[in-house]
């Protein structure tokens, strides 16, 4: 057993990509996927249906956001139509961007790495199509028609009403049915950490949910807004992170086809990040009447919690070494950039959260822009490299790489430019306030960075119509055969932990 | 199949799970379970006994205001910081937000906190502000709620009053415990060296800069620089009381009493001075208190040039105006006295035995001079809205004209001479 990181990359093979296959038990030689065997475990129906509804929902979500962010140039668009008022587009853009986007795409990618992880099929084809339906038509949708109808609850990251939260709650435990026996099967001293962030994402998601959808509704003011709190930071910290991250530890050794840097950080940083993300919630409200006790321990879980990403996303980064800072494939020049994301909208987190910062970009478009940082730079990038990297595998699939690639540019240009615009317009609103000016005049004074939130938006809208063509237009197959053409085939084996392939190989005496 | 290392990673798996599981309790319990009983005791040690419910209309408002998505542009939390404590008023208390189910924090600030709105603005202004928010503050990128009305701001449907009643409650709790809620619950929390806490307690809960009020102690004001109070007058002011002060801007449609004619009255510049600092209460005129003390003084300058005797040229530059006839002058002072001085004073300075108890105060005569036609107008027709009625079926039209002649002469403010 080698835990250690500097045993692990210098015993890595550098030259032959194959180099591990003579410690591959043969559990996981099928999890090739240049094997049919191994493709056959994966349902490539369950991948396509959640990748184009992520997609389309991606598209829809984007386009509230759009019309929102137009709203406060031109206040008086919409103004004679109830749905399309600031509020109710406002509620529609980010749930649909956390359910519909990612929540589709997390199932997507989990449909094509689940079966590789676990060497076995997920539970149930028919119970797959039963959750796609579910969540998408009586979840997303109705959630949709009701908030823009006026059916909603005014808590943040919380927005559909109950009864659509029954459904999504439903929707989390079938798929903890759906992708996880599989883990459990397969026994957990030998699973690949991203299985440790799925069976922790949807578990610690089943769980948080319920707390802060619910429970502001029957307790109340600060009391309720203090778990409010909580799962304003676990929506992130226990739902998009863990998934977003189990997408990143699985097309980085996927793509690179090199193991991880270190098993080891890996399974450190993802234990750590489980014991820390929940601790930070109260971290929104600092400076409020909910007791100081509770802001300090979360302002002080969330500079360790800092600390920890740190470690994660060196450990990442390690991993990436030789792939360049912008690596030619395509699902993982995405990860790469999103891993990027990931460290800086973290750091920033961890500073923000500290007093003397908190006092002046809280309420500020800081945090807008440090919102749009985690859910657009880091998760969606995330996700769209882990759609990216299924689809290249689905023998089938249409596949453009020029418009992927676009899609990769056009986002980071819209990322960079709307979160560089809205940290400088919170920190212009921050300061503003602490003057003796007119309430107004922050309002005035924001109006040119709101024009140029907008303007990002023509970039990012672009890059997410390019990411739907890539996926959607050019040849069956070309993204299998792009695979091909550049390194030949991949084995699978890089995605154990080397620790406990070096177990069981030892104890099957293979 | 598994090996004695294999076994012991799962077992240390095992433990990090159980201990992932507690952390995620630990957090419910430390920063959900914990806060909300310490807050549940703030709440019965601080709050009064007694805190009056919503009613029907204002619940029914409250549920707009969540369904409208209003708390993501205002918060409801004033934070103990300085800066926060200036512009909204009191930090928000535990027990203020015991009925809040679910709470309306907010997380993002585009507008301003509305913790203490209740009582900062006047129905009428709500209503033309939730009709057309840019009709009042040009700059504003507040949605607009048309669609709560019939087609005009002084059209309100029941969901507008209900947004209003709701709004109108905000803060009510606290101001309706009074001085002995705020020192019982001082001395409930215990807490006079937590110099956060202390905040709460600090200065008056109406500080609103916004809010009106009877009182006139404005601060002596500098002298203000006409063309920066010109600017500022078009920004601010013109919104209601139109570009030329004739009380036809977007904003006064809905307005009732509609906004004053400011081009039919001279002004000493106190009066003037107290309705910016103060207000009018009772009228959709809030204070401006936010402004510098500069741009108040210049507002005032702006606002005696619209005055009828500076734009008028010729005739009444000098603001001096002919002497009137004996007669006349004996039969408005009588007139006077046995109609007016109830409400308006002796002298003319609005501090009536009845002035008291109306609703909006009655103006103060020897601080503005109406024009005669404006005079003649308002005692034909009163001032709709206000508790000033028409008074054409108590005085004749002899004693009307006399008495619309003599106001204009208690008039004691300093001479109304050129401004610039």
């Amino acid at each position: 057993m080698s835990f250690g990181p500097l045993k692990t990359h210098d015993s890595r093979p550098k030259t032959t990509l194959h180099g591990t296959g003579n410690r591959i038990s043969p559990v996981t030689d099928h999890l090739d996927q240049s094997k049919p065997e191994g493709a056959s475990l994966v349902d490539t129906g369950l991948v396509r249906a959640h990748g184009l509804a992520s997609l389309v929902t991606l598209l829809v979500a984007a386009t509230f956001g759009i019309i929102v962010s137009i709203q406060l140039l031109l206040p008086d668009v919409g103004k004679d139509v109830a749905w399309l008022s600031w509020g109710r587009l406002r509620y529609a853009h980010t749930q649909g961007i956390m359910f519909g986007w990612l929540g589709n795409a997390f199932f997507a990618f989990f449909y094509h790495a689940v079966p590789i992880l676990t060497g076995r099929p997920v539970t149930s084809a028919r119970l797959g199509w039963w959750l796609f339906g579910l969540w998408n038509f009586a979840a997303i949708v109705p959630g949709w028609v009701l908030v823009l109808a006026g059916v909603s609850q005014p808590l943040e990251w919380a927005e559909f009403p109950l009864v659509v939260d029954a459904v999504i709650v439903l929707g989390l435990a079938l798929a903890a049915v759906q992708f996880l026996p599989g883990f459990f099967a397969r026994g957990l001293e030998s699973l690949y950490v991203s299985s440790w962030y799925i069976l922790g994402g949807l578990v610690f998601t089943l769980l948080a949910y319920p707390m802060g959808n619910v429970v502001p509704e029957f307790v109340a003011g600060a009391g309720g807004a203090a778990f409010s709190g909580l799962w304003i930071h676990d929506a992130v910290g226990l739902y998009v992170t863990p998934l977003a991250l189990a997408i990143i530890y699985f097309v980085i050794p996927a793509a690179t086809r090199q193991p991880i840097y270190s098993h080891f950080l890996s399974m450190l940083g993802f234990w750590l990040l489980f014991f820390l993300y929940p601790l930070n919630g109260t971290h929104h409200y600092v400076f409020s009447v909910i007791p100081m006790a509770a802001q300090m321990s979360a302002i002080a879980a969330s500079a360790l919690l800092g600390v920890t990403v740190v470690i994660v996303v060196t450990n990442l980064f390690l991993s990436l070494r030789g792939a360049g800072i912008v690596p030619r494939d395509p699902g993982l020049r995405f990860v790469a950039t999103g891993t990027l994301f990931y460290l800086i909208v973290s750091l920033q987190g961890a500073s923000q959260a500290q007093m003397a910062v908190n006092q002046t970009v809280h309420f500020t478009d800081w945090v807008v822009g440090h919102s749009h940082l985690a859910m657009l730079g880091f998760a969606s990038f995330a996700a769209a490299g882990g759609l990216v990297h299924a689809w290249q595998r689905m023998p089938s699939a249409r596949y453009n790489a020029r418009a992927i690639s676009g899609a990769y540019w056009l986002l980071t240009v819209g990322v960079v430019i709307m979160v560089s615009d809205l940290t400088i317009a919170g920190l212009v609103q921050g300061r503003l306030w602490q003057t003796d000016a007119p309430w107004i005049v922050s309002v005035e004074a924001t109006r040119p960075y709101w024009l140029v939130r907008t303007l990002s938006g023509v970039p990012l809208a672009a890059g997410f119509i390019a990411l739907l063509l890539g996926l959607t237009t050019g040849p069956r197959g070309a993204g299998l055969q792009s695979i091909a053409a550049s390194d030949g085939a991949e084995p699978a084996s890089h995605i154990q932990p080397r620790f406990a392939v070096a177990t069981l190989t030892a104890s099957e005496g293979v | 199949m598994r090996g004695g290392a294999g076994r012991a990673l799962a077992m240390a798996y095992l433990v990090a799970c159980v201990a992932g599981v507690m952390f995620f309790a630990l957090s419910v319990a430390l920063l959900g379970y914990w806060p909300k009983q310490v807050l549940d005791r703030q709440t019965r040690a601080m709050g009064p006994a007694f805190v009056l419910e919503l009613g029907p209309s204002a619940r029914r408002g409250r549920a707009i205001y969540a369904r409208e998505g209003c708390a993501y542009c205002h918060t409801q939390q004033v934070r103990y910081l300085a800066a926060d404590h200036a512009r909204f008023g009191a930090p928000t208390l535990a027990w203020e937000t015991r009925l809040d189910y679910p709470h309306l924090w907010g997380t993002r600030r585009i507008g301003p906190d509305l913790s203490r709105a209740g009582g900062t603005r006047s129905d009428d202004w709500h209503f033309a502000h939730l009709f057309s928010p840019r009709a009042l503050v040009p700059q504003s990128v507040m949605p607009a709620y048309p669609r709560l009305f019939d087609g005009a701001p002084d059209r309100p449907r029941q969901e507008a009053r209900d947004l209003v009643a709701y709004l109108n409650t905000l803060g009510r709790a606290r101001e309706l415990a009074g001085p002995e809620g705020e020192a019982r619950a001082r001395e409930a929390c215990n807490c006079p060296d937590d110099e956060m806490m202390q905040m709460a307690f600090h200065g008056p809960l109406d500080a609103h800069p916004a809010r009106a009020r009877r009182v006139q102690d404005a601060p002596a004001f500098p002298r203000g620089d006409l063309a920066r109070g010109r600017q500022l007058y078009a920004v601010h002011c013109a919104t209601c009381h139109g570009v030329r002060g004739e009380g036809d801007g977007p904003g006064a449609a809905g307005l009732l009493p509609a906004p004053t004619n400011l081009a039919e009255h001279d002004y000493a510049p106190e009066r003037i001075a107290g309705a910016l600092w103060n207000g009018v209460a009772g009228t959709a005129m809030p204070a401006w208190r936010d402004h510098s003390l500069d741009d108040l003084a210049a507002l005032v300058a702006a606002v005696r040039a619209l005055g009828p005797s500076q734009v008028a040229g010729g005739l009444q530059a000098s603001g001096t105006e002919p002497a009137l006839p004996a007669t006349l002058m004996e039969l408005g002072r009588r007139a006077y006295r046995d109609n007016c001085v109830q409400c308006h004073g002796e002298r003319g300075d609005g501090s009536g035995s009845a002035g008291g108890a109306l609703s909006i105060a009655p103006s103060d005569l020897t601080r503005q001079r109406p024009t005669l036609a404006r005079t003649v107008e308002t005692l034909r027709g009163g001032i709709p809205g206000t508790p000033m009625a028409p008074w054409t079926s108590r005085l004749t039209d002899a004693e009307l004209i006399a008495v619309a002649q003599y106001v204009r002469t208690l008039y004691t403010g300093p001479a109304i001479g050129a401004v610039r």
